[in-house]
């Protein structure tokens, strides 16, 4: 189908091309010179001076950012392996078509499309520890209430809460879809084998629905790496800094305290490590081809 | 007999195993957002004295919020609810529009440009995704800062067309694969240009599509947080930050903020429940 002239085809796809280059391209070039510069604003003007690595060597020393490397990496990994477990739960469960199954499947898409400041302060209020209904619910069993967003030993995990219900959804969304992709026919050849309910499962059912888990572990770890809108909202980093992720960090360094080469070093490091991960999972499904074609 | 009844009793153990299942889920979706809703609909005090549970039966439910919001603080609230209206429609259309172009591009035509081939293009456009926008927003703040764009509907509109086109390219470009091209190719032959072709042919049979498409950059657009709190300020606010705002301005004032959050996630709910069979077939079509 090349009726198209050359110019007119490319026609088609340079707005995108440009719009990405403008927004995503050149920020991060822009992001890898502020690395190595010290912004300075003088009578509203913005100047940039060459700092050579002094933003490096303050990053490496600085304990808050190891500190929000920590938070980051376990809010993801507990997050995303929870979200995963239960998605695929759910995803198996309504797989077998029960009765209402289509009312539980958008009741249960519903929470990854709400805003997360609003899903952010929702939990803020149930989470309370004066007003809150779980505080409540503790005191009529006779249990001392728990500061689920202002014991740093308890915060975190209260974040990766607010994410499983938030993301979960996604998780189904992607793993239901893979169920559905499923031939018939390989369960009824399986069944005609005599195979259990749990050989089909196993050998069967997971080795089938092994791409479409590592594609959604990829997005999910991705965008988890992200993760601010729903700690701003609920701790704000705190208590202290027990829940402050790199991005709210970098947030906090180039917008709160207007160091944007500090800030754009952080964020930096953020964006190697969501990389990182991404070729990790890449890599997986690769290998995972390989055997396949084997 | 035994055997028969023994099976019968597992079958349904399990279905009641099932639905247990199903069922706690579903309270544990349904229970934050009854929760907020309830909220602003208490009295403060009812909110003070620790948590009250049941309308009707804890507490008398009031309207006094709803109608404050809607008259005394019209003001406050009707701006950024206009300003993430249009933002969120008219990025989503731009990001709409232009995915379509550049994915019905990428599955129709070939290109290389060096070693790069459709493939690799689709791929390159795809992985933009990948980009935290924290990383994006410094110099989007530095470049905006010199244009004169912060703080501006045309700035936050570029950003978040330029944050949703992967996205659109890529769920696009997988419907456009799932069609074949034999009814293209028959009404090219009988000599329609293929810009016609896209918007008489393509376009019609890929609406269903193209609106889950258009919802889903719509939500994203509307949800965004991070981009908005840094690239405005005053004039362009949108829901998420007024919400943000509201919360550190006021306190714990749970009753009206509860109303502002239910107005702000109307829509993604209305969205998702309206379209629920083109939305929810349109993802599922894209996980294959």
């Amino acid at each position: 189908m090349n009726t198209l002239g050359r110019w007119e085809k490319r026609l088609l796809l340079t707005p995108t091309v440009l719009l990405l280059l403008f927004f995503s391209i050149f920020p991060l070039v822009f992001t890898l010179a502020l690395m190595f510069g010290r912004v300075s604003f003088t009578g509203g003007a913005m100047t940039i001076n060459f700092a050579g690595l002094d933003n490096w060597r303050r990053l490496l020393r600085d304990q808050r950012f190891w500190n929000a490397v920590l938070v980051t990496l376990k809010i993801v990994g507990i997050a995303v392996l929870a979200e995963y477990c239960i998605g695929l739960l759910l995803a198996l469960l309504l797989w077998q078509r029960p009765w209402g199954c289509g009312f539980f499947r958008v009741l249960y898409v519903i929470p990854m499309l709400l805003t997360p400041i609003a899903v952010g302060y929702t939990w803020r209020m149930i989470l309370d520890v004066g007003r809150g209904p779980i505080t409540g619910l503790l005191k009529q069993l006779g249990l001392s209430p728990i500061g689920w967003l202002t014991e740093s030993s308890v915060a975190l995990y209260s974040i990766v809460l607010i994410d499983v219900w938030q993301w979960t959804p996604f998780m189904f969304l992607l793993l239901y879809a893979g169920l559905e992709a499923i031939p018939k026919d390989y369960l009824e050849a399986a069944e005609v084998d005599g195979a259990s309910g749990w050989k089909k499962f196993f050998y069967v059912v997971l080795p089938l629905l092994a791409p479409p888990s590592l594609a959604a572990l990829l997005l999910r770890t991705v965008e988890c790496f992200k993760i601010v809108d729903i700690i701003y909202i609920t701790t704000g980093g705190g208590p202290g800094q027990a829940t402050e992720s790199l991005t709210l960090f970098g947030y906090n360094v180039g917008f709160r305290t207007f160091d944007l080469a500090y800030g754009a070093t952080i964020a930096f490091t953020l964006f190697f490590m969501v990389l990182m991960a991404a070729m990790f999972f890449t890599m997986l499904t690769r290998n995972l081809r390989s055997i396949r074609l084997e | 007999m035994i055997i028969k009844n023994m099976k019968y009793a597992l079958r349904t153990i399990k279905v009641f195993g099932l639905y247990c299942i199903l069922l706690s889920w579903a309270f544990v979706v349904v229970a934050p957002l009854f929760w907020l809703v309830t909220t602003s609909f208490k009295e403060k005090l009812d909110v003070y004295l620790g948590p009250k549970f049941i309308p009707w039966v804890d507490f008398k439910p009031t309207t006094r919020w709803w109608i404050r919001i809607f008259t005394v603080e019209k003001e406050t609230l009707l701006r950024p609810y206009a300003n993430s209206l249009i933002v969120g429609s008219i990025s989503a259309i731009c990001s709409t529009l232009l995915g379509l172009m550049a994915a019905y591009a990428l599955t129709r035509f070939r290109f290389k440009f060096g070693f790069m081939k459709n493939d690799d293009i689709l791929f390159w456009i795809v992985s933009q995704r990948i980009m935290p926008p924290i990383i994006i927003v410094f110099a989007v703040f530095s470049m905006y800062r010199a244009l004169g764009l912060l703080d501006n509907h045309l700035g936050l509109i570029l950003v978040y067309t330029a944050f949703n086109l992967p996205l659109s390219v890529w769920v696009i470009a997988n419907f456009l694969n799932q069609i074949p091209p034999s009814v293209e190719e028959a009404a090219l032959v009988d000599g329609a240009g293929p810009l016609t072709v896209l918007f008489r042919i393509v376009v019609p049979m890929l609406l269903p599509s193209l609106t889950a498409t258009f919802l889903l950059c719509f939500v994203f657009a509307w949800n965004e947080f991070l981009f908005a709190l840094i690239l405005t300020y005053s004039r362009c606010q949108t829901m998420p930050i007024l919400i943000a705002a509201q919360h550190f301005q006021r306190g714990p004032q749970w009753w009206d903020i509860s109303a502002l959050s239910v107005l702000a996630v109307l829509p993604p709910v209305g969205i998702t429940i309206a379209l629920q069979k083109y939305f929810i077939k349109g993802i599922l079509l894209v996980g294959k």
